[in-house]
């Protein structure tokens, strides 16, 4: 009996994932060359676009670290009506540090609050005339860990404070830690609007654009189809393509954020009346950075997948 | 090889592409599917390779039912079919090699294997000097003889093909109907959909003539020849 000829083709090499993978990611690259033009108007799409979600990280972390500056000053002082001893200072710091949400605690001897008083008042030292270190009274400043400085977590603080012992009157600024904490609140808020639109809009015009790249070569998933790929085999380079293409405009928005940060902050001082490399302006955090990273890449392949499953089919 | 066992396709409710279909192609025919515009040739040949459904009734392609395939199963199927059309679906981006290339990747071949069997076929249809050019800078006839080499490249069971000679001229489809025939010869079941008399009366072979998706004609003038 003869053997048809259809019996006798060369099997199918058996691939591994390995050399699977190393198929698909040759084959990604050979696209990403061959569509050179494409390639480049994505990654600059992408580009553009993680540059505009890093300026306003950039922007959110600065400001964030401004008013968390600002909660410090968020502090409660106890006044007492003559000065304490030594003993009795240490006494009532220990007492006090021991409470629950106590970051630190400093007295403020008569002395100490006219000298502070004084250096407020520089210019106008002639206010302070008549006053004697007597008039002004000690106190205690403590400050708060930063999960007990909302309206509520000071109030329950004050009430534990007034329990102790030796302590005398009691303030904290109750209006303006509200009025402060909602401002706080809002701007958190905002931030997250904002943020969260920025990236709805992101990820709208990044899939937009990979879903015309994919259009473009819409006769070659045919092909593929055709000739028996299976939806994974004609899926895996183009989803390898959109990582590429997304941890590549991911470094280059990485690039030029950092290239446009410190080229602001060498030539800030010629059109702003102050330094602000002095003012306590920072960088993006390094999990930022790396968080870019992986939206870029996860761009890229949400973009990709969301593109290829309207077009392959069988 | 191909049964086709009372099929109605319909894309519209009221004007369905087949009506009531019943054909049986045997293992090695050489067919001709005739028939004007819209008599739904292109859609007889869809069937065969799962690229459309039934809306009715069930068809058969090497014993398996085609109807009932999920779609990871049609891939397969596809392997062993292979398809060319009047527009030749070539990627003009990519080399005559890689053209036909993609259908042994698909199947997992080594690279090495890949080459000497491309250029065997391309050599078997007369153009392996034109394996580096891009498919742009070819005749008709030649990009049709690309579009066949990617199609017989891996030998299949069945060869389709939906208007192949629609753009070539009177030499080059002689050149065309050529490869079909050795195909054929060599154990490939061939179905040919094509409204060019030339083409038709190129060989005593079975006819199916088709008007507004049903079978006016079922003629075979193999035996004639």
């Amino acid at each position: 009996m003869t053997r048809s000829r259809h019996s006798v083709r060369p099997h199918a090499s058996a691939m591994g994932p390995w050399s699977r993978f190393c198929y698909f990611a040759a084959k990604a690259w050979a696209n990403l060359l061959n569509n050179r033009l494409v390639t480049a108007i994505t990654v600059f799409t992408i580009t553009l676009a993680l540059l505009i979600i890093s300026l306003f990280l950039l922007f959110y972390v600065n400001i964030e670290g401004t008013v968390d500056q600002w909660s410090r000053k968020v502090v409660v002082t106890v006044y007492f009506e003559g000065e304490l001893t030594p003993q009795e200072v240490t006494s009532l710091k220990g007492k006090v540090s021991s409470l629950q949400g106590t970051d630190s605690v400093q007295y403020i001897g008569k002395e100490e609050a006219l000298k502070r008083f004084r250096s407020r008042l520089k210019g106008q030292e002639s206010l302070l005339e008549g006053v004697a270190p007597d008039t002004l009274p000690a106190s205690m400043e403590i400050s708060l860990k930063k999960q007990f400085r909302s309206s509520e977590a000071i109030a329950s603080y004050v009430a534990a404070l007034r329990k102790v012992q030796g302590i005398g009157e009691i303030q904290y600024g109750e209006e303006w830690v509200r009025k402060f904490l909602s401002f706080y609140q809002f701007l958190r808020l905002l931030g997250l609007l904002i943020g969260g639109f920025l990236l709805l809009t992101v990820m709208f015009i990044v899939s937009n654009t990979i879903k015309l790249t994919i259009l473009a070569r819409k006769e070659e998933l045919e092909i593929l189809s055709l000739v028996g790929a299976t939806p994974f085999f004609i899926k895996a380079p183009f989803l390898i393509e959109g990582m590429i293409q997304g941890a590549c405009g991911a470094l280059f928005a990485i690039i030029l954020l950092v290239s446009g940060y410190y080229a602001f902050l060498s030539n800030a001082v010629n059109f702003l009346s102050f330094n602000p490399a002095d003012s306590g302006m920072i960088f993006l955090p390094p999990v930022y950075i790396a968080a870019l990273l992986f939206g870029g890449v996860t761009l890229g392949l949400i973009g990709s997948l969301a593109s290829l499953k309207k077009f392959v089919i069988n | 090889m191909i049964e086709l066992h009372n099929v109605t396709v319909s894309y519209q409710k009221d004007a369905p592409a087949l009506s009531g279909v019943n054909l049986k192609i045997p293992k090695g025919d050489f067919v001709f599917l005739t028939g004007p515009s819209g008599a739904g040739k292109s859609t007889l040949l869809r069937l065969v390779y799962a690229a459309v459904k039934p809306s009715h009734g069930h068809v058969v392609v090497d014993g398996q039912n085609v109807t009932r395939m999920t779609r990871h199963q049609i891939p397969f199927l596809r392997r062993n079919i292979g398809v060319v059309f009047q527009d030749f679906k070539l990627l003009q981006t990519r080399s005559v090699f890689d053209n036909v290339a993609v259908t042994l990747e698909v199947l997992g071949w080594e690279k090495k294997d890949i080459g000497k069997k491309v250029y065997h076929v391309l050599k078997q249809l007369g153009i392996e000097h034109k394996m580096e050019a891009s498919p742009q800078r070819l005749s008709g006839g030649e990009q049709q003889r690309v579009a066949l080499a990617r199609a017989l490249v891996n030998d299949p069971k069945i060869l389709l093909a939906d208007e192949p000679t629609g753009n070539l001229d009177d030499h080059n489809k002689d050149q065309i109907l050529k490869i079909f025939k050795e195909a054929n010869i060599r154990g490939t079941t061939v179905i040919i959909a094509s409204h060019d008399k030339r083409v038709v009366h190129y060989s005593h072979n079975r006819i199916v003539h088709l008007e507004k998706g049903r079978i006016k004609e079922n003629r075979d003038d193999s035996f004639q020849a």
